[in-house]
């Protein structure tokens, strides 16, 4: 029954599309689902000129995405650990997270100029916030009873690091990196934005200006289709990682 | 003894807290100073980086003239538009997807898309379509939160503790005194949560759209800005932007921590 609904209304969906864009029959306003599918399947098989877009904007994210996990797992754990760092780093990091990351961009780009490296610190700059977040919330939300079990074990410093405290926050750190996938693809939108000459990003924007409705739409598929791709991707390797949450689930 | 003991832990408390702000403070002012100190010490173009003194001086430029109240004002009205349009919209949307599943079930396949495509990938289509003016910023904002809004609303219909209504059952409420007295209430603090999530891909989704398109407001001084190399104004811009951020992120904050004091509210 649910399958049924779910099916029926992506099909009733794409009617209404349709029937919109027959309505106003304009292409330079809304093109029909099926002109969108066609144009995919040219992009893709004829012409061939997504990948270099796609290759382009997935080596984006995927170092940005990288460096934020390299670097924000491990500022989460010591801002978690002392209070200090945690105090004096603070209103920093309040400031950087609540400021809408676009005004950021012109500042980056007037530091690295027109690079990879710019874009890459976009990337960056959206995703490390949720993983940093998470990784402090994981560590400080261990079991006491877990630690106690270690101090009458003997544990020393590091093993109780390696053995309870980084197992336990695991599976917020991974949810942190769930929920930076969405503003990462974000990054990597505004980043192209900004003096790219190839990326997803660029294309949509380049369509958008010279209003070529059926790239824009595949563009913006394709990002639809990445964002639930890695989210798919880093669920799997939650299941794998953290199995007892699934059981939980379950029950 | 016992009350001796609550005051002798409320002052302690109390000196955490001060702690932890004067802390705050000190990293604050520290950072600007070494900033200005740096940046006078080391740099003689203010291209790279403005330092504080000359931002503020810029700030109080602009300001005084009135060019930036225009800006200032435009962006914090298109914002608060979008914004209250979609509370209305998300809540009312969020308890039917709450309440019948089939609304759920019909809508979640286009929710669960809308809400993995990047926020700023559909702003160059919303331009085309609604044009460059304050109604394009409007639907931007409308578009992000909504989704934000309706999906925690559903979530905290669906929590409701079942004795609440057996209670509202057995007291024979209407349906609508079941929802305005009951599930209204239950559901405050997923809404402040959605409206907490909401706000910030709503500040980003108007000065998206203002970079891409717009003759006047904070994302078009951005833009105007970083295309003269105006440096100093550039980060007044970025002053002012976080100073938004950051005040209507405490807002709900504060809000959120009225209405649910019973949860613990993220820090950030």
């Amino acid at each position: 029954m649910k399958g049924v609904r779910r099916f029926g209304s992506i099909l009733c969906g794409l009617l209404v599309w349709q029937i919109i864009a027959a309505k106003i029959n304009d292409t330079s306003l809304i093109v029909s689902p099926w002109v969108v599918v066609a144009k995919g399947y040219e992009m893709l098989f004829q012409t061939a000129e997504l990948y270099p877009h796609l290759y382009a904007s997935s080596w984006i994210f995927f170092y940005g995405f990288l460096l934020a996990i390299i670097l924000g797992v491990p500022l989460g754990f010591i801002m978690a650990l002392s209070p200090l760092v945690r105090d004096y780093v603070n209103p920093w990091m309040t400031m950087l997270y609540t400021t809408p990351r676009i005004a950021f961009a012109p500042v980056i780009l007037l530091w690295f100029g027109i690079s990879g490296g710019s874009k890459v610190a976009i990337v960056f700059l959206g995703c490390i916030f949720p993983i940093l977040i998470n990784s402090y919330y994981g560590m400080r939300a261990v079991n006491r009873e877990f630690v106690e079990l270690a101090r009458s074990f003997r544990l020393s410093r590091w093993a109780l690091f390696f053995k309870i405290l980084l197992p336990a926050s695991v599976p917020f750190i991974l949810a942190g990196v769930r929920l930076s996938i969405g503003r990462g693809l974000t990054g990597v939108a505004i980043a192209e934005w900004f003096g790219a000459t190839e990326g997803l990003g660029y294309m949509i924007f380049f369509a958008g200006q010279t209003l070529n409705i059926p790239t824009l739409f595949v563009g913006v598929a394709t990002f639809a289709l990445l964002g639930i791709l890695a989210f798919e991707i880093i669920r799997k390797i939650e299941d794998y990682a953290v199995p007892w949450r699934k059981r939980l689930q379950a029950e | 003894m016992i009350k001796s003991f609550i005051d002798s832990s409320a002052g302690g408390q109390k000196l955490v807290i001060k702690k932890e702000v004067s802390r705050g403070l000190y990293s604050v002012l520290g950072g600007l100073l070494l900033w200005e100190i740096l940046t006078r010490l080391f740099l003689e173009n203010e291209l790279l980086i403005p330092p504080p003194s000359s931002v503020l001086r810029m700030l109080w430029k602009l300001g005084s003239s009135g060019a930036l109240n225009e800006h200032f004002l435009t962006t914090l009205l298109e914002f608060a538009y979008g914004f209250t349009f979609a509370c209305a919209f998300g809540v009312i949307l969020g308890y039917f997807m709450g309440m019948y599943s089939w609304v759920d079930e019909v809508l979640d396949p286009w929710i669960a898309t809308l809400y993995s495509v990047p926020v700023i990938a559909f702003v160059p289509l919303i331009i085309i379509w609604f044009g460059i003016g304050m109604f394009s910023k409007i639907v931007v904002v409308f578009k992000l939160t909504t989704v934000a809004i309706a999906l925690n609303t559903a979530a905290g219909i669906k929590a409701i503790e079942p004795a609440w209504l057996e209670v509202a059952k057995s007291l024979r409420l209407t349906p609508w005194q079941t929802t305005y007295k009951i599930r209204m209430p239950a559901t405050l603090p997923y809404i402040i949560t959605g409206m907490r999530l909401g706000v910030g891909r709503a500040l980003l989704g108007v000065v998206v759209a203002e970079l891409m398109a717009a003759n006047a407001g904070l994302g078009y001084l951005l833009r105007d800005a970083s295309e003269t190399w105006d440096s100093p104004k550039l980060f007044v811009t970025v002053v002012l932007l976080a100073l938004l951020g950051l005040v209507s992120f405490m807002l709900i904050k504060k809000a959120e921590q009225r209405l649910a004091p019973w949860r613990e509210t993220a820090e950030w």
